[in-house]
């Protein structure tokens, strides 16, 4: 099967209210919809979220590169249909190019984006879920709760809200200013029984992550995310020495390269994965088997502001993938002023998300959302 | 008194920002154009339409001692009491009024099942239907609360800049009059249901917020977008 037709539609959907971590604040989802269409009519749809502190795209050069490389490369593939096994997930994978550029560690978005959407629209044509594929070993997944690096007071209503929706995970983000207060104001509002977590996004030097560690330690935290920046992986093993508090690595995970570097260094206790960041469902698949085999724990995170597709591409990975510790994403309208998919994928109470059965990844996609939040810079490239 | 004063500051605040919003201003102002005063009113129609289903679902879960004025307000709504004015009939007229066609007309009535579709669809952040009851019950009485007020200094702008014939605009009268007793009622309402399901004062208060996170009005009457540009979220 060929793909004909894409249409690259960067968004702009507005938060119910601002999302801020330390090196960036967010007040609407910049996402961006790869919308695929095969040579049968059937219509499949992706998402890609470019962060530049992540992988180093950006929204522009994301844009460029699936237009001018992805689509260039994929519209002279004929697909094959899909076969119930991961194998046939990874020849598609393999398919979709990526590259490294000045100040890019890898277009790992843009293919994650393409991959999305070529998985959907593939799966569809046949009328199978990406759940063929990936068959489930649970029945519910479970997700994590966020608080952004608001104000002390702020923090605490979302922890009461969280509470009240029996949330039992919850990732606090910090930023090196009052953390021991917040995280203390947020212990009390929780209680005990509810696992807290932190993510520093790579603000703290060295000294100030082991020191903050120490510090938190009594509000027992379960894990700590990437509190520095991006660093070899002998600088996460002498961190993961000193601090009291398990490591987890993100921004400094993005290629498989970089994962077994990590391994070999013996540098962390966690992955955060994530589809968009490691490069779509087969890549990331590829680093969790490597992080199961060596004994690192998973979550499975997700891009603050993605959409319905890229949650429900990581319900199918979550609800598949053997031990998965933690789970973001899938916040829908409790972030987004409105999803763009026809059914709520929205976690509900407890955090449960249930599985998704409908044929590609299981959501349709509404075309007058991705119109009424477009930004305004579609691309739409033609076989033609 | 606490409870009540606490969830009537809750209505002031959503009630003030709506009337200092662009869209409010415009509307009463009369700078806006005419598709914008269309727009106001397919999308409050939209959002009114289903009102006698949503009270029927407050009515099963209300408390005896408020189940008899919501069960009221249901009958009002429906045209079943002593006045005989259905609420809905009022929007199709007010729909018809502004030249809405039939086709129009229709795709309001989907959109406003659609939004019943979603509700009991989509899946329940709280744990038990009290909670969840608790924050329809919120915004309902909410939209009572300020339709009290400034509803008719709607239906007057609508009835000066829109041109339309006061007959048309019966809704808003009606509600301004009548929903002076009904904001009240819609008060003593939440309090009682409150303290009927043992609500704590910490709960009532984070389900404020979750319920009131945005601006309920300008979301529903103005769109998600002039709300992201009300809030800031979008420049």
């Amino acid at each position: 099967m060929k793909i004909i037709e894409a249409t690259i539609t960067p968004l702009k959907i507005p938060f119910t209210e601002s999302f801020s971590h330390s090196t960036k604040s967010r007040t609407y989802s910049d996402s961006i919809v790869v919308k695929l269409k095969a040579a049968d009519g059937t219509i499949g749809y992706g998402e890609a979220v470019a962060r530049p502190y992540v992988t180093g795209e950006t929204v522009e050069s994301c844009l460029q590169f699936m237009a001018s490389t992805i689509w260039e490369h994929i519209k002279h593939i004929d697909y094959p249909e899909p076969e119930p096994d991961i194998s046939w997930l990874y020849k598609i994978s393999e398919t979709i190019p990526t590259a490294k550029s000045q100040g890019v560690i890898a277009f790992n978005a843009a293919k994650a984006g393409f991959e999305l959407a070529l998985l959907d629209c593939l799966l569809k044509s046949q009328n199978l879920s990406l759940s063929t594929i990936l068959p489930p070993k649970r029945n519910t997944v479970i997700y994590s709760g966020a608080i952004t690096s608001s104000s002390i007071e702020k923090a605490v209503k979302n922890a009461k809200s969280f509470k009240l929706f029996g949330l039992k995970h919850i990732k606090v983000k910090v930023t090196g200013e009052e953390d021991f207060s917040r995280l203390h104001a947020i212990r009390q509002a929780v209680g005990q029984e509810t696992s807290l977590r932190i993510d520093g996004n790579g603000t703290y030097d060295f000294d100030s992550a082991v020191r903050v560690c120490e510090e938190l330690t009594q509000l027992n935290i379960d894990s700590a995310e990437q509190l520095i920046e991006r660093s070899t992986p002998q600088t996460w093993a002498k961190l993961r020495e000193m601090a009291p508090i398990p490591q987890m690595v993100d921004e400094s995970l993005v290629t498989i390269e970089d994962a077994k570097a990590l391994i070999a260094a013996h540098a962390c206790d966690f992955f955060n994965l994530r589809i968009s960041k490691c490069g779509g469902i087969a890549q990331t698949i590829r680093i969790a088997q490597l992080a199961q085999t060596a004994g690192i724990k998973i979550q499975l995170g997700c891009q603050v502001g993605e959409t319905a597709i890229l949650s429900a591409a990581g319900r199918h990975l979550a609800a598949w993938l053997d031990d998965v510790t933690f789970v973001e994403g899938s916040y829908g309208d409790l972030l987004l002023c409105e999803d763009v998919s026809r059914e709520s994928i929205r976690f509900g109470n407890g955090g449960k998300g249930g599985l998704l059965r409908k044929p590609g990844l299981g959501i349709e996609v509404k075309d007058e959302i991705l119109e009424k939040y477009s930004n305004d810079t579609q691309h739409i490239c033609s076989f033609w | 008194m606490l409870i009540r004063n606490l969830i009537e500051s809750r209505y002031a605040e959503q009630t003030k920002f709506f009337e200092q919003s662009e869209g409010f201003q415009h509307l009463v102002s009369g700078v806006a154009n005419i598709k914008f005063y269309d727009e106001f009113i397919a999308n409050l129609c939209k959002t009114h339409l289903k009102s006698p289903q949503i009270l029927a679902f407050l009515y099963a879960a209300a408390p005896p001692t408020v189940a008899n004025t919501i069960q009221h307000n249901m009958l009002e709504e429906l045209g079943f009491d002593a006045e005989g004015i259905c609420h809905p009939d009022l929007l199709r007229k007010l729909a018809s009024a502004v030249g809405l066609d039939n086709a129009k007309q229709a795709q309001i009535e989907a959109s406003s099942q659609a939004e019943l579709h979603k509700m009991c669809s989509e899946p329940m952040l709280y744990g038990t239907l009290k909670e969840l009851a608790l924050s329809v019950l919120l915004e309902v009485t909410c939209f009572e609360w300020m339709l009290s007020r400034l509803s008719g200094k709607m239906g007057i702008a609508l009835q000066q800049y829109r041109k339309l014939e006061k007959e048309s605009l019966e809704w808003f009268f009606h509600h301004s009059e009548v929903d002076i007793r009904h904001a009240e009622e819609g008060l003593d309402s939440v309090v009682n249901y409150v303290e009927y399901y043992g609500f704590e004062i910490d709960d009532l208060k984070t389900i404020l917020d979750i319920t009131f996170r945005e601006n309920i009005f300008i979301k529903r009457y103005f769109g998600e977008i002039a709300l992201a540009k009300e809030t800031e979220m979008l420049t």
